[in-house]
């Protein structure tokens, strides 16, 4: 039983032990551990609920969903943001899903143990592949959620980065959105409570340890220096964090990486910042991986944010060419997975060692084929050229070897094998690199955080004393850590986000 | 050379015409900034039209605009044609019809369009 003994009053013991030489650097950490730890005796409580969710981004809208299918009857999900979404509603809306529906139509074979294995591949050795198999043998369940509840995907497939094969759903609209606009209808049609600026403040425990509820800061708005005022929430079946990644928590990121300071931009809305998953470890979580942090290979030098040319060149890399502007030379496979790609972009400078973004090219008549080409060109992120000396003169490419890069990987289209740098060229079939041309210039953003909290396949958060689950505490999504390893693959954070959601959902129906 | 000239003549006015706009709407009352188009509500001092009267310090409800915009009317006002259908910042392709309209605009005070956080594309009848 004294394994079980409450994390807040082991640690407050721990800030008492360190004595006199520990105090002033704990003076700040201590008062709110206190206060909490005073909380748990005599807890007044304002709310109460059966499920709390902290977080509506796919793995709470996921969880809240299923809670309700199974029939839960009072789930509240808490959003510190004005909006519904977080990040799920802003990135590229793409979807990894095996044995899927569209793979039978176009004759793809694949299974969970394939999909698993990929992206094991691209933890390079330190991915949970447990976590891995579970999502990928769900993933088919999850979309169905989504189709469910109206979303809508492109009717054809993509190959990306790292992905054996064709797997990859997108939404028609390209974004995230597309998945959780209709999730959120859902959810208000299952009678879901949706609170914004709703602000996650610390966990709350029992005599025994076990998390029966939150403080929430009521009428938070975020950027205003409106932090709202506290309430206590009980939940009678513990509570689910899924509050997300911290991309834009740049002192975070960059005690992990020092390399990720505030030049680098982010794919992510401001507001993914991380505080959830720092109360996960506040209250005694194992930090998985927290170094590893993606940046995306596909965002651009000349936007803000996840923008349009991200979209554009995930969907294009697989029929394009990226050239070093000094050279005009390809320096990397296009669909390599996220991170050989962000490294190899990265080594690309000018002779001061400044930046100089890589050029990615593409004919018109490919990249016409998606949407957000029109957009790119619109934006003015993106250009059109009627011929090769155009496209050199303007990106100031050697005309010359930019000419004969063309033409050797156009052999490589012909063959069927890339000779240069191994891409899978199945996606680039007959599709030759011909005037006129669209492009872009690549430059690596923060995308996502690999690292967080460490949780079982059912979602539990283990405790780092204990290495048990920690009672009635559980995360899902990027807040989690661990499931991906060094590198995770694209389209493979929806299905982890909406498989772990539900099965949160799941685990604390049975509780 | 023309056509670019004629191009940022063209976004010196926009630019112009946005900053007239915001200057004339943002006007000080009696000890505080406010609307040109609900002067009424200074003249009464009737901070109750927006704010709970028993906080008046706090912001109003999300939905308090609505008490007298109709959503839909809005919705029609900015709606956008063939591919940016969706930037219509009243029904918009992340949050649907759901952004709370203090997100985006200030009563006391300028403000700038939410999507303008990540986007490039304008609105142009937007007063700051």
């Amino acid at each position: 039983m004294k394994e079980e003994k409450g994390h807040q009053v082991d640690r407050r013991k721990f800030l008492v032990g360190m004595g006199i030489a520990g105090a002033a650097a704990t003076a700040t950490l201590a008062s709110p551990v206190l206060a909490a730890a005073g909380d748990r005796c005599e807890t007044k409580w304002d709310q109460e609920h059966e499920v709390v969710i902290i977080g509506s981004g796919f793995a709470g809208l996921a969880a809240a969903i299923q809670a309700k299918r199974l029939g839960a009857k009072d789930v509240v999900i808490f959003e510190k943001m004005a909006v519904f979404g977080g990040n799920s509603a802003f990135n590229g809306g793409m979807f990894a899903v095996p044995e899927s529906p569209l793979q039978k139509k176009e004759g793809i074979k694949d299974s969970p143990e394939a999909m698993a294995a990929d992206q094991a591949k691209a933890g390079r050795g330190i991915a949970n592949k447990e976590q891995l198999l579970h999502v990928a043998k769900r993933a088919k369940e999850a979309l169905q959620m989504t189709l469910d509840a109206g979303s809508e995907y492109f009717p054809y497939l993509q190959q990306l980065g790292g992905h054996s094969v064709p797997r990859t759903y997108q939404t028609t609209n390209a974004v995230g959105a597309g998945i959780t606009q209709p999730l959120l209808n859902e959810c208000k049609k299952l009678g879901v409570r949706l609170v914004n600026r709703a602000m996650f403040n610390s966990l709350i425990f029992d005599d025994k340890g076990k998390v029966v509820g939150a403080k929430i800061r009521e009428g938070y708005y975020f950027g205003r220096g409106k932090e709202g005022s506290p309430i206590n929430v009980r939940s009678q079946r513990g509570v689910l964090v899924a509050t997300g990644g911290f991309a834009r928590n740049v002192g975070l990121r960059s005690a992990q990486d020092p390399t990720l300071t505030a030049e680098v931009g982010s794919t992510n809305p401001p507001n993914a910042t991380g505080e959830g998953l720092l109360e996960l470890f506040h209250v005694g979580a194992v930090p998985v991986h927290m170094a590893h942090i993606q940046t995306g290979p596909w965002a651009s030098a000349d936007e803000d944010g996840f923008g349009y040319v991200s979209n554009y060149s995930i969907y294009n890399f697989a029929h394009s060419i990226s050239v070093y502007p000094k050279t005009g030379r390809r320096f990397m496979n296009e669909i390599a997975d996220r991170k050989t790609r962000s490294d190899a972009q990265l080594q690309c400078r000018d002779d001061t060692g400044n930046p100089l973004p890589p050029v990615t090219i593409t004919s018109y008549e490919h990249a016409k084929e998606h949407p957000t080409m029109k957009k790119v060109l619109k934006y003015g992120v993106g250009w059109k050229f009627d011929s090769v000396e155009e496209l050199a003169k303007h990106h100031n490419i050697p005309l010359k070897a930019l000419k004969e890069q063309i033409e050797e990987y156009n052999g490589y289209v012909k063959k069927g094998v890339d000779e240069q740098f191994g891409k899978p060229m199945a996606k680039a079939k007959g599709k030759y690199l011909k005037a006129p041309f669209v492009t872009v210039r690549n430059w690596p953003k923060v995308h996502y955080c690999q690292g967080g909290a460490l949780t079982d396949v059912n979602a539990r958060v283990i405790d780092s004393t204990t290495w048990k689950p920690i009672p009635g505490l559980y995360a899902a999504g990027e807040v989690a850590g661990g499931m991906h390893g060094v590198s995770r693959l694209g389209s493979c954070s929806i299905p982890d986000c909406m498989v772990m959601g539900m099965t949160a959902a799941e685990t604390m129906m049975k509780s | 050379m023309m056509p670019y000239k004629k191009l940022m003549f063209a976004v010196l006015l926009v630019f112009i015409a946005c900053t007239v706009q915001a200057e004339e709407t943002l006007k000080q009352y009696d000890g505080i900034k406010g609307r040109s188009y609900h002067s009424d509500f200074y003249d009464g001092q009737s901070c109750d039209s927006c704010h709970d009267s028993k906080k008046p310090l706090n912001l109003p409800a999300d939905d308090a605009c609505l008490a007298c915009h109709d959503l839909d009317d809005l919705i029609k006002s900015t709606s956008r044609a063939g591919d940016e259908k969706w930037q219509n910042p009243h029904n918009n392709i992340h949050y649907g019809k759901d952004v709370p309209c203090m997100e985006c605009h200030g009563e006391h005070e300028s403000r700038k369009p939410l999507c303008q956080g990540c986007h490039t594309f304008k609105y142009e009848k937007f007063n700051q």
